[in-house]
């Protein structure tokens, strides 16, 4: 099949899956993921490379908005709960996932690695819509269950960063570039975005993505990756983004309608329906891997710091997607784990994040339920 | 005994505003008091990125932020008395659960929403007719 082909036929899965994310109320990530492993296994298509630079190019964007979408104010206030809680989630599912790989699964140290990041992440946004849905996002628990959900996310990007980092002298120069960034431009950004924004041609839109092209370049120079200076950029941006919604957006706009959907488009036809039905003893065993250890180090945690609802904490806390797609794919996109183990990881992933929500919402939600929305009244 | 509060659940739908004629209509024959009750569907499950939840959210504020104020503008018209209340949640189960808590001695409904969900799992009008602790008029 032509290039041409198979953009044409991966641009009508999106759509589809646009569709049916908004027919059937499922995230569209998902059913993007979902997708792909359907056309994938359907049609073996080989990922083409503009695909696999695009789907690179929006792990780093997804990395970037994710930092951006850090509140820092409410972390500062909730730093104690927070990085209790949040490290326990990123350290007790790593160590267990990697020891477990490497010892049980018989994964080399670099492939038990990323093995053990991707299965300790936790789903900022998966937290985020059911603690809206509760309106617990307005309570302390829910202010402490986010930060500590960011504290994690903070983590998972680090180990990627730090673990697989084979520095050559290109490191200044990388280090260099992402502390100019990650200092000057919220410093700039007040003055670039009131000159250059809002505008069609989205000028900031422009500036963000160059600063992230620049990054990765250098990051693959050095023999690092840009995912952490990329997370604490946005991190530095956030602060801008509060006051500068409409920007956030945009951005946003852009990344959902051309990048992030073959990011996952990507990520799902790497998965091999026949290696997991292979593997599926192994597949349980990671499942286990991940839940036992997040569950029983967060839960102590939760009851001290998010009580009355230490349950429904924990299994929020145990959900997993956007960091877990990206660990396993940049393991994948490296040579580190092979597409068996990129099958297993991204499967547990997914079903990280829909079965400890689905648990959650159904056995242990908390009974607030206020209403999300204030548009009652009377007329007469 | 004449209703004197009359719920009717509304989504935009042309069905539900078949629904809505029908309950001003009633409710100005019987001086009842109408309730008009949005209920909001979940936020995308599962999702990856805070900005997929956060533009869902802000898509339903405004749609029934709309909603309500254009059955308000058709209430005031009619000369019928309007509560109106927008809950989260699951629309057979609320409608029901809301119907008790507001004592409500009718039910209208229309017989199909909008999503493909509910021709795909059965409509929200045969399930709250099935729960519903009063009369329940489902409207074509």
């Amino acid at each position: 099949m032509s290039s041409i082909a198979i953009a044409a036929l991966l641009a009508a899965t999106v759509l589809v899956a646009s569709m049916a994310s908004v027919e059937i109320g499922l995230s569209v990530a998902l059913l993007e993921l979902l997708a792909g492993v359907v056309v994938g296994n359907a049609f073996h298509l080989d990922i083409p490379s503009w695909l696999a630079f695009v789907g690179s190019f929006a792990g780093i964007v997804l990395t970037f908005q994710a930092g951006a979408e850090v509140d820092v104010p409410q972390l500062r206030r909730e730093w104690r709960a927070s990085v209790s809680i949040g490290l326990v989630s990123f350290f007790a599912p790593f160590a267990v996932v990697g020891l477990l790989c490497y010892y049980g699964l018989g994964w080399d140290r670099r492939q038990a690695e990323i093995g053990g990041l991707a299965l300790s992440t936790t789903s900022l946004a998966v937290v985020y819509a059911v603690l809206v849905e509760t309106g617990l996002n307005r309570e302390l628990v829910g202010k402490r269950l986010m930060s500590a959900t960011f504290v994690t996310d903070i983590a998972t990007v680090t180990g990627l960063t730090l673990l697989f980092i084979k520095p050559n002298v290109w490191i200044v120069p990388f280090a260099l570039v992402s502390l100019a960034l990650i200092l000057g431009l919220p410093r700039l950004a007040p003055r670039f975005f009131s000159r250059y924004g809002n505008r069609v041609i989205e000028p900031e839109i422009k500036l963000v993505f160059a600063s992230l092209f620049l990054l990765m370049w250098l990051g693959q120079r050095s023999n690092s990756q840009a995912a952490l200076p990329a997370f604490v950029l946005g991190l530095a941006l956030s602060g801008h983004f509060v006051t500068h919604r409409v920007e956030q957006e945009r951005l946003r706009v852009v990344a959902f309608a051309f990048l992030t959907p073959f990011f996952f488009l990507k990520g799902g036809m790497n998965v091999s329906t026949s290696a997991l039905w292979a593997n599926l003893g192994v597949l349980g065993l990671l499942v286990v891997g991940k839940m036992v250890p997040k569950l029983g180090g967060v839960y102590p945690l939760a009851r001290r710091y998010t009580a009355p609802h230490a349950v429904f904490t924990t299994l929020l806390m145990s959900t997993g997607l956007t960091f877990g797609t990206i660990t396993s794919l940049y393991g994948l996109n490296a040579g580190i784990i092979d597409r068996t183990q990129f099958s297993l990881l991204i499967s547990v992933v997914v079903l990280s994040a829909i079965v400890p929500t689905a648990i959650a919402q159904r056995f242990f939600q908390p009974r607030l339920a206020p209403p999300r929305t204030a548009r009652g009244g009377e007329v007469t | 005994m004449p209703f004197q509060r009359i719920l009717v659940a509304i989504d935009g739908s042309e069905s539900s505003e078949h629904a809505l004629a029908t309950a001003l209509e009633l409710a100005g024959l019987t001086r009842a008091t109408v309730l008009a009750l949005a209920v909001e569907g979940p936020l995308p499950a599962y999702a990856a990125t805070i900005g997929e939840v956060e533009e869902v959210r802000r898509e339903k504020d405004a749609f029934f932020s709309e909603l309500v104020e254009r059955v308000q503008a058709r209430a005031a018209g009619a000369g019928v008395a309007l509560e109106t209340d927008v809950r989260p949640g699951h629309a057979a189960e609320l409608i029901v659960q809301y119907a008790d808590e507001k004592g409500v001695d009718l039910i209208v409904l229309g017989h199909r929403g909008h999503f493909l969900r509910d021709r795909m799992l059965g409509s929200t009008a045969d399930r709250v007719a099935e729960h519903a602790g009063c009369p329940v008029m489902i409207v074509r």
